[in-house]
């Protein structure tokens, strides 16, 4: 760890601090995570090497944030722990957005922003996906931009497997449920890729609105900011969705008009929002299908 | 994810043909690099040493765990030197490459306690964790190798065999080639997937004589296939794998007190039998087969062998 010459800590992910540091041989800006994948009696914990590989074979992708190495080093007890290095961004969605929400200009994102933006997110996603991993986790925050270039990747990405996705990290930061899916606040065990295409939708929405689009902050109150937008769920809307582990009588709201959440969305966004935010998982489109759709039509994809 | 030697790319079968093109753009990384080393006389006497012990280390294990040690092996002598004249060290590397693949492989059981336990030698585990993480950092952390089983799925396709009984037959004896290929120090200058290539026309050569041309022209024609390549490891693959069976026929012989292993031998397929039925006891006679083919090999020299052998190699054509 030598190489490396730390700049500052950027974050808290949900795993541990993150830090900007600098190779000081090359100069290249690298973003460290310490793993907290301390070794034990077996050597190498098995969790550790199967999530690291899978994280070394994902980032094969631009869409996803680089993992340019691992590094270990020997913690005070003399015991070996582990640091991912990945490639650096200099921002995430989160603060790339609120730029345009603050700040001595307050102006809309740009249409051809979001749309390059989704373009990209859907094409990490479905690179995921079709490797058979689920992100679990999808947030701006998680999101990695080059504001210069107008790049986004997926970062936060494989450790999510290991472990479940916690309810508070581990400096009781409350993770945030604004973007998690219906069936999984609803207990459902089955989930699939639907759960990251809820996601994509929701941070969809929030680059046009300029702010979240379900800003709940507890599980019930989560579930009613959706309810009250896209109408309780019926079973022949969603068929299995009263016998989830966690479903009670709710109010009955009946559906909004979601173009009227995003006022500036054009309407082909808009239908690719509504096919997002489908309640039953199964109707929801696919990371692959969404690149397919009209709304992305007027998009140069040559310089992806 | 679970990590499938034969699937490696994705979890979700859906998705496998997917992930294709990705297959072939990244084997490089998980190549070799033993026969353009310049430590290659040391690289292969540590190789040689190396690969008894792992499978004798590993009996009875989940063969793809050996298998994968190997590749770890592999790759990790090729990239990085080992210390001269120290013969436990290549001991130290056959128990960690043993048991980073399986871990990879989540095996329950764990082999490296049983070998340590079994060959009185004790390394501590602080050793083994070095030992690990010096050959994950040679390997990049690129542990779900890309191998040639992660192929064959793909060349399977390219047969369009109908009959699933029939691609079964076809996919265990190419796997079966793969393993018994393994140690030949002269296929590790090949991709990966021509080696899956090579195994699969060599089992259709085997299995499905009549076929065969066919296959071949379907698996040599497709685009990700070097023919020149192809051609020069199907030779080398032919010759090791005939070199095993003599070794297994020695012993056979060896084992044999009346000398007369002929009636091990018998092959009989009813002309009535439906294709399937015969590709099913060819896959499961393929022993019996890899014998009668050395039978054929020998049989000039061998007459004694001769009459009942010609007839049992016309059924084996025929089906």
């Amino acid at each position: 760890m030598e190489k490396y010459e730390k700049l500052e800590k950027v974050g808290e992910g949900t795993y541990g601090k993150v830090y900007k540091a600098k190779d000081k041989v090359t100069g290249q800006l690298v973003a460290l995570k310490k793993t907290r994948l301390e070794m034990d009696e077996e050597g190498v914990p098995p969790t550790a090497l199967r999530e690291v590989s899978l994280l070394q074979m994902l980032s094969q992708t631009i869409y996803i944030v680089r993992l340019l190495c691992v590094e270990h080093v020997d913690n005070k007890n003399g015991k070996p722990l582990l640091y991912l290095v990945f490639e650096y961004l200099d921002t995430d969605l989160k603060k790339f957005v609120d730029t345009y929400r603050r700040g001595p200009n307050p102006r809309p994102v740009p249409s051809s922003v979001i749309q390059s933006f989704m373009f990209q997110l859907c094409k990490g996603v479905a690179h995921c996906h079709s490797h058979g991993v689920l992100h679990r986790d999808l947030k701006p925050q998680n999101l990695l931009v080059d504001k210069e270039k107008g790049i986004l990747k997926i970062a936060d990405l494989g450790l999510g497997r290991a472990f479940t996705v916690p309810l508070k990290s581990y400096t009781h930061e409350i993770v945030t449920l604004w973007y998690r899916a219906p069936e999984v606040l609803l207990g459902s065990t089955h989930y699939s890729t639907g759960v990251d295409m809820w996601s994509v939708g929701c941070i969809f929405a929030e680059m046009a609105r300029r702010q979240a689009l379900f800003p709940g902050d507890s599980e019930l109150q989560q579930l009613l900011h959706i309810f009250r937008l896209l109408g309780t769920p019926s079973e022949e809307q969603w068929p299995g969705v009263s016998a989830l582990r966690d479903w009670h009588e709710y109010p009955q709201w009946k559906p909004q008009n979601l173009a009227r959440a995003v006022p500036s969305l054009e309407a082909d966004g808009v239908d690719l929002l509504t096919k997002m935010l489908q309640y039953d998982p199964a109707n929801r489109i696919s990371a692959k299908e969404a690149l397919e759709h009209p709304y992305f039509d007027s998009l140069d994809k040559s310089q992806f | 994810m679970e990590y499938e030697l034969e699937n490696p790319l994705t979890g979700f079968e859906e998705h496998q043909s997917d992930t294709i093109p990705s297959l072939f753009s990244s084997e490089s990384d998980h190549m070799t690099y033993i026969s353009t080393s310049k430590n290659r006389d040391l690289d292969v006497s540590v190789r040689r040493q190396a690969i008894p012990m792992i499978f004798q280390f590993s009996c009875n294990s989940d063969p793809f765990i050996p298998y994968l040690a190997v590749n770890y092996l592999d790759r990790f002598i090729s990239r990085q030197e080992l210390p001269h004249g120290k013969p436990w060290m290549i001991k130290l590397l056959c128990i960690s490459c043993l048991s980073l693949a399986e871990k990879m492989k989540q095996n329950d059981f764990s082999l490296t306690d049983d070998i340590q336990r079994k060959e009185g030698f004790i390394f501590d585990t602080e050793t083994i964790q070095r030992m690990e993480l010096l050959i994950l950092g040679a390997l990049k952390w690129r542990m779900r190798s890309i191998t040639p089983f992660s192929f064959i799925y793909f060349f399977l396709s390219l047969l369009k065999l109908k009959d699933p009984s029939l691609r079964q037959a076809l996919k265990n004896r190419a796997t079966q080639i793969i393993f018994t290929s393994q140690h030949e120090i002269k296929l590790l200058e090949f991709k990966h997937s021509i080696i899956a290539a090579s195994a699969l026309i060599s089992a259709s050569h085997e299995l499905f004589p009549l076929q065969f041309p066919s296959f071949r022209t379907a698996i040599s024609s497709c685009i990700y296939i070097n023919k020149e390549k192809l051609l020069d490891c199907w030779n080398v693959m032919n010759s090791t794998v005939m070199n095993s069976y003599e070794s297994v026929f020695d012993m056979i012989i060896s084992l044999s007190t009346n000398n007369t292993p002929v009636n091990v031998l018998d092959l009989h397929f009813s002309t009535t039998t439906s294709q399937s039925e015969k590709a099913a006891a060819a896959a499961a006679t393929v022993m019996k087969t890899e014998r009668d083919i050395k039978r054929r090999k020998i049989s000039g020299d061998d007459l004694r062998y001769c009459n009942e052998k010609a007839f049992q190699v016309t059924q084996i054509q025929q089906c």
